[in-house]
């Protein structure tokens, strides 16, 4: 037998070897491998990370860092704003919203929070800033657009101006 | 396969005795797989019971038969059938649709699979970003199965079986590999061998659209299996044009092609995960090789190729195109024993029998481990209307 075979059926054994180690070993190995590569999911679906709370009566506001869109991406730069718990909201919200964080309230949200979790949701943004564009009875058409409930939540994505 | 088989000199078996102690190895480890799945649920019990016993079947009529592709096919094709049973169930009972809402997107379980793999590398790499709906965490997305726990799987098979992946994991391609089994004779026969490079050229723009567009151009636009899987709610125009072109896909690539060619079309022709597997078929250990000495060349084992992985000049060199997948198809046509498994490294065709074990351990292995438990789930789904 040939060196070369004896390497051949070296690999070929340790490979069946590897088989064995696949569900103990390798497959959590490489979970974690991947999880630790420090990725991000795309802020177009995530929504960017979250830069400041603002408390309101019984809820609070986060706010999140305005995500702008890549290259081709056909959607418009926007900014998310998450009201949470969904419970303590009362069923009219009308909020002033400072989202830059200078002081000066820059929109006005307002939308109604229905108690079914899967009623479709609506709403208005009024800006106070042209950095900001209105929204009128908007539901949810594009990411960079919407007023969605997640979980506890209650997100709305206003989009900003385009520069 | 029907009239292939009819063609062939009976070819003789193995030994009772000596197929059970070969299966005795994969019997064990189908305890240790569908063990760690055990459930309460009695429907589960038997749905695991019921799949050890029929993949532990299926690699005994490998041992006693010494064919491959036949015994493989079964598998593959309930793996086919049975994943759009539980996965379909599941998202169901969840979200109470097979659309994905935006809501799910935004939260980051959209349900991730093996196919964008390709094409998610380009902005990981270059931004540090994937451009999915899903989750990244180790037990996030819609069940526990996130993007991580996909990619894990995913690089310690494609470790051990590389190519075979599409053979012996795929979830998808059992069921064009059924649609190809159904009529006894090809209608369409005569296919022009440039459409060989249509996954490669599919694999090119998906992955520079999902650069371009950072979305996963492919699970938007081009799946087929978005029609036995989920699909993009259909929101607006887009949504409803996207879903026809998913239905539309699948009807012609993965139903109708196959039934007029006795081909995987889709994986032949379209598929971009595969063409990016194919490279995989340069690192693993195991292929498959044309006994020159043998040869006669009659051509079953071009014909039989389900992936057109075999052409004239290929054969003249004894060997495989790269985006040959495994399945055993060629091998088990030969009258002349002439298509063999092979070891990289050592001579063709001898102990080709050694090198065709230790790929059926390690592939068979992973088929259990994998494609055992959807099946399994699938089972369960249908058992829970009866039980």
């Amino acid at each position: 037998m040939t060196t070369r075979a004896k390497l051949g059926y070296t690999a070929a054994g340790l490979t069946v070897f590897a088989t064995l180690l696949v569900p103990f070993v390798l497959y959590g190995a490489f979970t974690k491998g991947f999880a630790g590569l420090g990725l991000h999911v795309d802020e177009m679906y995530s929504g960017g990370p979250k830069v400041r709370t603002i408390q309101a009566a019984g809820y609070s506001i986060d706010i999140h860092r305005p995500v702008s869109p890549h290259m081709l991406q056909h959607e418009k730069p926007f900014v998310q704003l998450d009201w949470r718990p969904v419970g303590a909201l009362p069923p009219h919200v009308s909020d002033l919203v400072d989202v830059d964080g200078d002081g000066q309230p820059d929109i006005r949200v307002s939308f109604d929070v229905p108690k079914d979790p899967k009623a479709p949701l609506r709403v208005n943004v009024e800006p106070l800033n042209p950095r900001y564009q209105a929204m009128r009875n908007v539901g949810k058409p594009q990411f960079s657009e919407l007023i969605v409930r997640v979980d506890d939540a209650i997100l709305v994505r206003v989009p900003l101006a385009q520069q | 396969m029907a009239t292939q088989d009819k063609r062939l000199p009976p070819q003789p078996l193995r030994s009772v005795g000596r197929s059970l102690l070969l299966t005795l190895p994969i019997a064990v480890w189908s305890l240790l797989m569908f063990g760690h799945f055990w459930q309460p649920d009695r429907s589960a019990q038997i749905a695991s019971v019921t799949t050890a016993v029929f993949m532990i079947a299926l690699f005994f009529m490998m041992m006693r038969t010494s064919r491959t592709y036949r015994w493989r096919r079964w598998f593959f094709v309930a793996l086919g059938l049975l994943f759009p049973v539980g996965f379909i169930h599941q998202v169901i009972a969840m979200r109470g649709t097979m659309g994905i809402p935006i809501e799910e997107m935004i939260a980051g379980r959209t349900p991730f699979c093996y196919i964008p793999i390709p094409m998610l590398i380009l902005p990981a790499a270059l931004m540090k970003t994937v451009v999915f709906p899903g989750s990244i965490r180790p037990h996030g997305g819609m069940s526990g199965g996130g993007m991580a726990a996909m990619a894990g799987i995913w690089l310690a098979m494609t470790l051990v079986i590389g190519k075979g992946w599409c053979s012996y994991a795929c979830f998808f391609g059992g069921i064009e590999e059924g649609m190809a089994s159904v009529p006894p004779k090809a209608k369409v026969r005569k296919i022009d061998p440039r459409w060989r490079y249509g996954p490669w050229a599919v694999l090119l723009v998906m992955v520079l659209m999902s650069l371009a567009l950072f979305e996963p151009a492919y699970c938007m636009w081009l799946c087929p299996f978005k029609a036995v899987s989920e699909y993009v709610a259909a929101r607006n125009t887009v949504g409803t044009v996207q879903n026809g072109i998913f239905v539309l896909l699948f009807a012609t690539l993965v139903i109708a092609l196959p039934l007029l060619t006795k081909k995987r079309t889709q994986c032949a022709f379209f598929c971009p995960f595969g063409a990016f597997q194919s490279i995989f078929n340069k690192t693993s250990i195991f292929d498959v090789k044309i006994d020159r000495s043998r040869c006669t060349p009659c051509v079953l084992c071009q014909k039989s190729c389900p992936t057109l992985s075999l052409t004239d000049e290929s054969i003249v060199k004894g060997e495989t195109l790269m985006s040959c997948m495994k399945c055993g198809a060629c091998v088990d046509a030969c009258p002349k024993d002439a298509a063999v498994w092979h070891i990289k490294g050592t001579e063709v065709a001898v102990k080709p029998e050694r090198a065709r074990l230790m790929f059926l351990y390690a592939a068979w292995a992973m088929a259990i481990m994998f494609g055992g438990s959807i099946i399994a789930e699938g089972l369960q789904t249908i058992l829970h209307v009866f039980i």
